[in-house]
């Protein structure tokens, strides 16, 4: 293994079987790795595979998933081949995960203190009074006001900023490695979504650990990831560092989900091709992005495109990037 | 204080709900056929000693009028009297009632301790034996009679084994039951301290007892079952278990989520044994408040069966609000 490496994930195939036809391959030989204290950003699409590569990254695909082919090392070790006992000493403590509905997804029966309490409770062993006392630190430490009365609310009693930041406080109760965010701050108000994520990028950086942000909102990485990844459809279709992705995207998609934030309609008009009758006649075995892509040209419908690396650390997976170098030789 | 304000509207609107429930059930017992005359005379009685009766009895009387007479009556706590017994239906049913509660409160104490384990395991283990076991057990118990139970049980425990005194009542004739304090024999006999009653009545209670859990335990099952395996998918298990939570905290989280719909399927069953263990009372002679009942209807025995209803109806709606302050016990969300 690779020291260097929280994660490591090289080239995962995950599919779930469909009653009487070919199995859903939800992610086809996804690579990606993530440095000790580094932030990536992964956007995509609904469908194109976030949350199922955030649950293979815990080790927990969601059953009846299987992951075909591939691995994922998180910190040296593949927690879906662990046994269930020692996944759950890395789950919550070493790999947290800051959920997108909080409302939904804490216990509703359960006081929040006792909520963030039980987490340092069973994976740090110390004892209840320490652990409420510690889970009443952390929920100052994200800037609940009035701490010690929010301890015994139930979730439903919460705003729902307040709910997602009781998430991020038991996420980072254990100062895990690596935070995965799966569209943390999807449900909140703009403003309110802003100071989330400021509090989650600042309190990971100061814990020193690693995050995976996920996120359907392109902007959003913009702000604190040193290298973004676009996933479509499954892969992985570039990855590239912050500022060149934003200065000089090389995929078709990416710009087009660029083009979706900007306030051009020329541009968007110009990157999008609306789905038509001839998209779903497209034949196997070509790019998973041809049906919806401006650019398409014959070899793109014929052969699938592998991940090549472009200048400036970028990896783009596409037959006829969007680069000036490329694109000079591309189009005629 | 909530909690009081709540309970307090409960028990005002009690009052119009038992209207209710002796308006409407008056009326349906009036509608039974049958001459309390002629049961009470004899087939060789006279024409006039009939109508004399009938007019005595207020039978003459137009039916609204008769109702208005029966209200009246209960709301001074006279359920009339019962011609069988020749007593106060009032004073039968505080005799009888006991008799009931005590058989169906064990049952069910019975059926829980049967049904909730099995069906947390049986909802943990999507496969194996115990889950086999479960699922067949639901089906049996649901499709066995329980006064076929209670014959089979008879048969093996007191004809074949004589482990189990005779079928006949609450208690050996010989023995002399404990001073009523609270109409349960097993509780009266712990408190007067008379061990010989506590054996006799326990003796007795043990098959009427098992009939009842056994097949009460089915519905139970299939409740704990489905509801726990509905919470062990849901959003807040799964995001317990991304927390690396002990598999024995994040089961336990889960039962504790279905527990409401197992108060509500105990409370169910409850209610309706009340009257539905009728052929179990009659299978071992137990001289409950359903026996009593049937008895009063196929003798057009009149007042007998409208106190059994409304003696039904106020534990019903006492039930109905003590599980109401268990789901508030149970769920923090009802309480805001």
């Amino acid at each position: 293994m690779d020291a260097t490496r929280i994660l490591e994930i090289s080239d995962l195939w995950v599919s779930f079987p469909a009653y009487r036809s070919e199995p859903v391959r939800a992610l086809k030989g996804v690579d990606l790795s993530i440095a000790p204290g580094e932030f990536i950003g992964l956007v995509g699409e609904s469908g194109s595979g976030k949350t199922t590569l955030a649950r293979a990254a815990m080790g927990l695909v969601p059953p009846p998933g299987v992951i075909e082919r591939g691995s994922v090392l998180f910190d040296g070790r593949d927690l879906a081949r662990l046994d269930d006992e020692a996944r759950r000493s890395v789950l919550g403590r070493e790999l947290a995960m800051v959920i997108a509905n909080p409302r939904a997804e804490l216990n509703p029966v359960l006081p929040v203190g006792r909520q963030i309490s039980n987490v340092i409770y069973y994976h740090l062993g110390v004892r209840r009074a320490e652990a409420d006392r510690r889970a009443l630190d952390m929920l100052r430490a994200v800037r609940i006001p009035d701490a010690e009365r929010r301890f015994g609310a139930f979730p439903h009693e919460l705003s729902g900023g307040m709910a997602q930041r009781v998430v991020i406080a038991i996420a980072l109760s254990c100062s895990p490695k690596l935070v995965i965010s799966d569209d943390a701050t999807s449900g909140l108000d703009v403003t309110v979504q802003t100071q989330v994520l400021d509090l989650l990028k600042r309190m990971v950086g100061e814990n020193g650990a690693s995050a995976l942000f996920i996120t359907r909102d392109i902007a959003i990485t913009a702000h604190f990831c040193s290298r973004i990844a676009v996933l479509y459809s499954g892969e992985i279709v570039e990855l590239a560092p912050t500022a060149t992705f934003f200065e000089r995207p090389a995929h078709p998609y990416s710009i087009t989900l660029l083009a979706a934030f900007s306030h051009s309609a020329e541009l968007r008009a110009r990157w999008t091709r609306l789905p038509d009758a001839a998209a779903d006649a497209l034949p196997a075995g070509g790019c998973s992005f041809a049906s919806r892509c401006v650019r398409r040209r014959e070899r793109c419908l014929a052969e699938a495109p592998a991940p090549r690396p472009l200048a400036g650390g970028r990896f783009v997976r596409c037959h006829f990037p969007v680069d000036e170098s490329v694109a000079a030789e591309g189009v005629t | 204080m909530l909690l009081l304000r709540y309970i307090a509207r409960r028990v005002v609107f009690v009052v119009p709900q038992l209207f209710g429930i002796v308006l409407v059930s008056f009326f349906l017992v009036k509608l039974i056929p049958g001459d309390p005359a002629v049961m009470m005379l004899g087939p060789t009685a006279s024409a006039q000693s009939l109508a004399e009766l009938r007019d005595r009895m207020g039978f003459t009387k137009p039916l609204l009028q008769q109702f208005t007479r029966y209200v009246t009556d209960v709301a001074h706590g006279d359920l009339g009297t019962s011609w069988q017994t020749t007593r106060p239906v009032t004073e039968d049913l505080f005799q009888r009632f006991p008799a009931t509660l005590e058989l169906i409160t064990f049952g069910l104490l019975l059926a829980v301790a049967i049904g909730f384990p099995l069906g947390v395991a049986a909802a943990r283990l999507k496969r194996g034996p115990v889950r086999k076991f479960a699922d067949y057990y639901g089906l049996l118990a649901g499709a066995m009679p329980d006064f076929w139970l209670a014959l089979v049980l008879i048969f093996i425990f007191y004809t074949v084994l004589g482990w189990i005194p005779a079928p006949l009542g609450r208690i050996d004739m010989a023995v002399l039951p404990p001073p009523t304090i609270t109409g349960s024999l097993v509780i009266d006999s712990l408190i007067a301290g008379d061990w010989e009653a506590l054996r006799s009545s326990l003796g007795h209670l043990a098959l009427p007892v098992l009939t009842l859990g056994v097949i009460n335990a089915g519905p139970i099952l299939k409740m704990t079952q489905s509801m726990t395996e509905r919470t062990l998918s849901s959003d807040f298990v799964r995001y317990a278990e991304m927390c690396g939570l002990p598999r024995r905290l994040v089961l336990r989280q889960a039962v504790r989520a279905a527990l409401p719909s197992v108060v509500t399927i105990i409370s169910v069953l409850y209610g309706f044994l009340i009257g539905g263990a009728v052929l179990v009372e009659m299978v071992f002679s137990w001289g409950g408040a359903g026996q009593y009942a049937v008895q009063g209807v196929l003798n057009a025995d009149l007042n007998p069966v409208l106190g059994f209803v409304l003696f039904s109806a106020v534990l019903s709606l006492v039930i109905y609000l003590v599980v109401d302050l268990i789901y508030f016990a149970l769920d923090p969300r009802l309480r805001s």
